[in-house]
């Protein structure tokens, strides 16, 4: 016997959790575009899309946020800092690579300095993941070491029912259990059986890439040329991408008032390392190609001990010129063989 | 002998006798349905060369890649009538001298690509003129009818909500070929022109700045609203400043090598009726 929410209920889980003080959250389709956004009623979710078109990170992670007012003054410079808006929110219908993404950013924003634009937002989070029971040719999760049905980063994991009519639930943290204290009795013990969870082939080897990527002679490698040739240089890979991280800090305004942000920048784009000189270390794309990789696969495993990539897919799946993680991986698989 | 096979004897006769150095075409992509550009350079190599009705995208873009074109060496490449143009605009503005770029020039009607007889870009110049008074787009007919038909109010509401999507990723300007600039305005931080952030406002201004220096330029290739991660209808805006720039100017943009731009050029007859 495990416990079970039925779909029916949903509404009225959504009025108990806003009594509860959570502002409700998740996946919704809206002018063409599914991204995770307030829900209005359980109507308005999109739970049968693979894989939201746009990843969990901007609610954390916004692209672009205010960090402080600023105003320069004859004798003085006022400076108003923005912090990020507090409420406790619930995510409902998370997909489990972009709740194990924010797992795997955690590291990142908390060590040297503990980014409270991000750590505010998480600890003020639930967030509940369904399982996957669908797939696409892009999905890729398998290859990270994480699954359909994988818990990280998630508070509590759905998985949906065989009749459709629900999911059985899986609480894994207080916060999850907190969340879910205020909808007890809208669920129930049954045994109804649960759907099978997707099936995502193993497309290549993450560890023997890393090795390859370790090795330092394969830094000036062709490889990196003939694989990226394609690559037009545009920033949807990271821009839709659960972890990829990397901001600017921008001001806005004219000389004597304005206002500093914290916006999405991207590794893909030539500006990102161009040097007041106007050297560029990362003077091609092939070099840029083979610094988002370096990156996720090799330096950030270094650092934090986990791959930079959740497995989403995203990066392929929405590329306009059909490159990704994936592919190039697989073919470092076969260069590493 | 299909299409695709008579591309491929061409791509390898042209590799062979050292015409071309490279042949830029269509490859299978990682699923069934997807096709990707591919850079052949030697004849073994053309059997990888794929065309049927889901080679849509404008490649060339890719001629304008730094370096490509400046050993003087020719370069062919597969283009739709769009493409074509696009290869007049750039050279009109001097980004490559178009005897270097040999074209495999093909259209597709329904879901079949047919050739187009010719090879250099002069050579396609009656069939650009007969696609003067056609728009290469029929897709977005609809929703293009239904936005002629807003109040203004209802227009600005409707780009408002798409441009509220846009996470300024410019796949749209670097799928773009006639966005070539070295150094686009936006990313000039001394002075900052154009506000980087992504929000409404910033992506306006991205947005606008980009329709305007589309104007006349555009050929409707529909690659920057394919590769937009977003979905907003972007071919929309650029198609609406083509139709005013052909009422106005009597410009149909890529009609030949020697067109002159048209936002660049100044005739004594050209109407006025803007100025009020």
């Amino acid at each position: 016997m495990t416990k079970i929410l039925y779909t029916d209920k949903l509404d009225q889980c959504l009025e108990r959790w806003r009594s509860a003080g959570l502002s409700v959250l998740g996946p919704v389709r809206k002018d063409n575009v599914t991204a995770y956004r307030p829900v209005g009623s359980a109507a308005d979710f999109e739970l049968t899309q693979i894989i939201p078109d746009r990843s969990i990170k901007e609610l954390f992670f916004p692209q672009t946020e205010p960090m402080m007012h600023y105003s320069i003054k004859k004798d003085a410079i006022d400076t108003e800092e923005c912090l990020p808006p507090v409420g406790a929110r619930i995510i409902f219908g998370a997909r489990p690579c972009d709740a194990s993404g924010l797992a795997i950013d955690d590291p990142l924003f908390g060590w040297d300095y503990k980014d409270e634009y991000w750590f505010n937002r998480r600890n003020e989070t639930v967030i509940v993941s369904i399982a996957c029971t669908k797939a696409d040719a892009f999905c890729m999760c398998t290859s990270l070491k994480l699954s359909p049905d994988s818990t990280k980063g998630s508070d509590v994991l759905l998985r949906a029912l065989e009749s459709g009519k629900g999911w059985q639930v899986e609480e894994l943290t207080d916060r999850g259990r907190e969340a879910f204290k205020s909808i007890a009795e809208l669920l129930v013990e049954g045994s109804d059986s649960v759907a099978p969870t997707a099936v995502v082939a193993e497309k290549f080897d993450a560890d023997k890439c890393a090795e390859w990527l370790k090795n330092p002679e394969n830094f000036e490698s062709r490889f990196w040329k003939e694989i990226s040739v394609r690559c037009i240089g545009c920033g949807s890979c990271t821009y839709l991408c659960p972890t990829c991280h990397c901001f600017d800090i921008q001001d806005e305004g004219d000389t004597f008032t304005g206002i500093r942000r914290k916006n999405w920048d991207s590794c893909s784009f030539a500006l990102f390392t161009m040097h007041t000189s106007g050297h560029n270390p990362r003077s091609t794309q092939s070099a840029r190609w083979r610094q988002r990789i370096m990156h996720k696969f090799n330096y950030f495993p270094g650092k934090f001990s986990a791959n930079s990539c959740s497995g989403c897919g995203r990066c392929t799946r929405q590329c306009p010129v059909d490159m990704g993680i994936t592919e190039t991986l697989q073919e470092i698989s076969k260069l590493s063989q | 002998m299909s299409i695709e096979e008579q591309y491929r004897t061409r791509a390898k006769e042209l590799l062979s006798s050292g015409e071309v150095k490279l042949v830029i075409g269509y490859t299978k992509g990682s699923t069934a349905d997807r096709r990707r550009p591919a850079f052949v350079s030697s004849p073994e190599e053309v059997d990888r060369l794929v065309l049927d009705g889901a080679c849509i995208a404008n490649l060339s873009g890719y001629l304008v890649t730094e370096g490509l074109l400046s050993d003087e060496k020719r370069v062919a490449v597969y283009l739709r009538p769009e493409g074509i143009r696009a290869i007049n605009i750039l050279a009109a503005e001097f980004q490559l001298d178009a005897r270097q770029v040999e074209i495999l020039g093909f259209n597709t009607t329904g879901n079949e690509p047919s050739a187009l007889a010719g090879s250099k870009v002069d050579d396609f110049a009656d069939l650009i003129a007969s696609l003067k008074d056609s728009t290469p787009d029929t897709a977005g007919e609809e929703l293009y009818l239904k936005l002629e038909a807003m109040t203004p109010q209802e227009r600005f509401d409707f780009w408002q909500a798409e441009f509220s999507k846009c996470i300024k990723c410019y796949a749209c300007r670097q799928a773009c070929p006639m966005c070539y600039c070295r150094r686009c305005i936006v990313d000039n931080n001394q002075p900052q022109w154009v506000n980087t952030s992504s929000h409404t406002l910033g992506n306006f201004e991205w947005n606008i700045v980009r329709a305007f220096h589309l104007s006349g330029r555009c050929v409707e290739c529909g690659n920057c609203d394919r590769a937009c991660p977003v979905n907003i209808p972007l071919r929309l805006i650029n198609r609406k400043m083509a139709g005013e720039v052909l009422e106005a100017f009597d410009h149909f943009s890529g009609s030949s090598q020697t067109q002159e731009p048209v936002m660049a050029s100044f005739k004594k007859d050209d109407t006025e009726t803007f100025i009020l």
